[in-house]
């Protein structure tokens, strides 16, 4: 029996009088890959901004391995090990990748000066080169090599080794593959399966169905702010997930077209 | 096990070349070599451009908007920027003489009360900035005038009377020494002292990695758990104490306030950063470069005027320069990008 690693209970969030969220509840076991899928405005941004601490939620529980927490801010998310990879929003163009990898988390000696402590840059850069290495990538990438110099590939492929070097329990990607090359999704893809097996958990929000059935092994929906529909990948096909989504029946709408 | 050789030895020779030639294209440098070029076109042109006299002349204007400009570069590189750094400039030093020649206040709480002035108009620029989200140029543009006509409203707009109370505090910011034949003022060592903690600061310290993150990409700043907000409050703050020090610089230097002071110095100084190779975007910033710009900017203040050009000519030359600046650095920007 695989562990529970996340659960939400009944988050609730509206903006002014506009309910985002309504009663979602979700449960994410260790080194499982969860697909959260929904149109435009579905409520995905708003539940997965809610666990990463963006926003407090209006009511509901969150229980991090069993224990409730309260998330307040992007900072305690990270500290309970929920890190999540934004489209491509994640790193900083300016910065060097290994400025990057560290940024939040910097390692600093003196560390009683507090923000004015010195980064320790040898130790910067060894961590950095080190998880190149680690992640197969440093052939090509010099830790000291600014993000923007960078394919979209690469810097996902970054922001991706980021999340798993914190030993993060909870991965949260959204729309990892969005403007990516062929070749480079199926590296995110490769990324994802690694992560699972590495016993991380991986929260999913894509609009391409194809590759949810790729490296999913569950599908969550969402519809107007509500979790429509729960399945295990098994169980369900690319027909009736769309279906799912958009609200309509497609299979039987198809079915009457033959 | 002959390709394992290869790749280790590629990685270590390449960052040295990569060092090289990425400080070469830096712009920094190359704001570097046109300050030479400059200084050595002026010192051909009129053989007075460096003699001690002009040169203890540009050394005591250089570090009053020198002063400013750093906290401008930190600001610029978080995103943000401050157009009220002039009228701060005015502002404070105006205060704190009032407060000793009308209200008698003693010298060290007046300025005290003049830092917790500059403090209190940072805050308030960088509040509405960052918690209302309005842009800070039309924020700063709007502190400007309010700041600029305090001085006006309190001073009925004359000059004070003139400083003739000298003492430890004058001494301590504007004061003068003698190396030689030349003559420097202290406010040399407040500007040299800041610089170095600005450079400490932007390149070494993890406030440096943040201010540079959030101006770079604000919002992977805040996911990674960087305070973007408060980073940016407290530069506001320390971009108006820098105004409002350099300010009392130079009224003490010339024993006089006046609310006029510093009219155009936002302007100015911005030039000087952003000539030194900072992006106005956000992001990118030098604390060298803009040392660079402001003994640039300086350098072509004095010397447009040694040379000749007629003082009613001479923003035409300053705004061609700066003009003629930018387009480098795109240039070279543009040029790195493609490499």
């Amino acid at each position: 029996m695989m562990q529970e690693v996340l659960r939400l209970q009944n988050l609730q969030k509206s903006f002014g009088s506009v309910c985002a969220l309504k009663n979602a509840s979700l449960t994410l076991k260790e080194g499982e890959v969860v697909a959260l899928l929904g149109d435009n405005g579905a409520g995905k941004s708003t539940l997965i901004k809610a666990i990463s601490g963006f926003f407090p939620i209006d009511r509901g529980d969150i229980y991090v391995r069993g224990e409730k927490v309260s998330i307040r801010s992007t900072r305690e998310a990270m500290d309970l090990g929920i890190e999540t990879i934004h489209q491509d929003t994640s790193l900083a163009p300016d910065l060097s990748i290994a400025r990057n990898l560290f940024l939040g988390r910097e390692p600093v000696n003196l560390k009683w000066l507090g923000v004015f402590a010195p980064l320790d840059l040898a130790k910067l850069r060894d961590a950095a080169s080190a998880l190149l290495k680690r992640v197969g990538i440093s052939k090509k990438l010099d830790a000291d090599a600014l993000i923007s110099t960078l394919s979209g590939g690469e810097r996902q492929s970054i922001a991706i080794s980021r999340a798993m070097q914190f030993a993060a329990r909870v991965i949260i990607l959204d729309e990892p593959t969005n403007n990516l090359g062929v070749e480079e999704t199926h590296g995110v893809l490769r990324f994802v399966k690694e992560m699972r097996e590495a016993g991380h958990s991986v929260l999913l929000i894509t609009h391409n169905i194809h590759h949810v059935f790729e490296v999913a092994d569950r599908i969550v929906v969402m519809r107007r702010g509500e979790i429509v529909a729960e399945q295990t990948v098994a169980d369900t096909d690319l027909l009736t997930v769309e279906s799912l989504i958009t609200g309509a029946d497609l299979s039987s709408l198809m079915k009457r077209a033959l | 096990m002959v390709q394992t050789v290869m790749t280790i030895a590629a990685e270590d020779e390449m960052p040295v070349g990569k060092r090289r030639s990425s400080l070469i294209r830096s712009p920094q440098f190359s704001s570097l070599v046109i300050l030479i070029v400059l200084l050595a076109v002026f010192a051909i042109a009129d053989r007075n451009f460096l003699s001690p006299l002009n040169i203890s002349n540009m050394m005591a204007f250089l570090p009053e908007l020198g002063i400013i400009a750093l906290g401008m570069t930190l600001l610029l590189t978080a995103g943000e920027f401050d157009l009220s750094v002039g009228a701060v400039f005015g502002l404070a030093p105006v205060v704190v003489m009032l407060l000793v020649q009308n209200g008698g206040w003693a010298i060290g709480i007046a300025l005290l009360a003049g830092l917790v002035l500059c403090i209190a108009i940072g805050a308030i620029n960088g509040l509405i900035v960052t918690k209302i989200g309005i842009s800070s140029f039309l924020v700063t543009l709007s502190i400007l005038l309010v700041v600029r006509g305090a001085a006006l409203y309190i001073t009925q707009g004359f000059p004070l009377k003139s400083w003739d109370q000298p003492g430890f505090f004058v001494t301590l910011l504007a004061g003068s020494f003698n190396i030689g034949a030349f003559r420097f003022y202290t406010s040399l060592w407040w500007f040299i002292g800041l610089s170095l903690l600005a450079v400490y600061v932007l390149r070494y310290a993890k406030l440096g990695n943040w201010i540079s993150a959030i101006g770079s990409n604000r919002s992977a700043a805040v996911a990674r758990g960087v305070p973007a907000d408060a980073v940016k409050i407290w530069l506001f703050i320390l971009t108006s104490v820098l105004a409002g020090l350099a300010g009392m610089i130079s009224a003490f230097r010339i024993s006089a306030a006046s609310p006029v002071a510093g009219t155009g110095y936002e302007l100015e100084v911005i030039a000087m950063v952003v000539v030194g190779g900072t992006a106005l975007t956000g992001g990118r910033g030098t604390i060298l470069g803009t040392i660079v710009g402001a003994l640039m900017l300086r350098a072509i203040r004095n010397g447009i005027v040694l040379v000749g050009v007629p003082g009613l000519a001479y923003n035409i030359f300053v705004g061609v320069i700066i003009l003629a600046m930018l387009i480098l650095h795109a240039l070279l920007q543009k040029n790195a990008a493609r490499s």
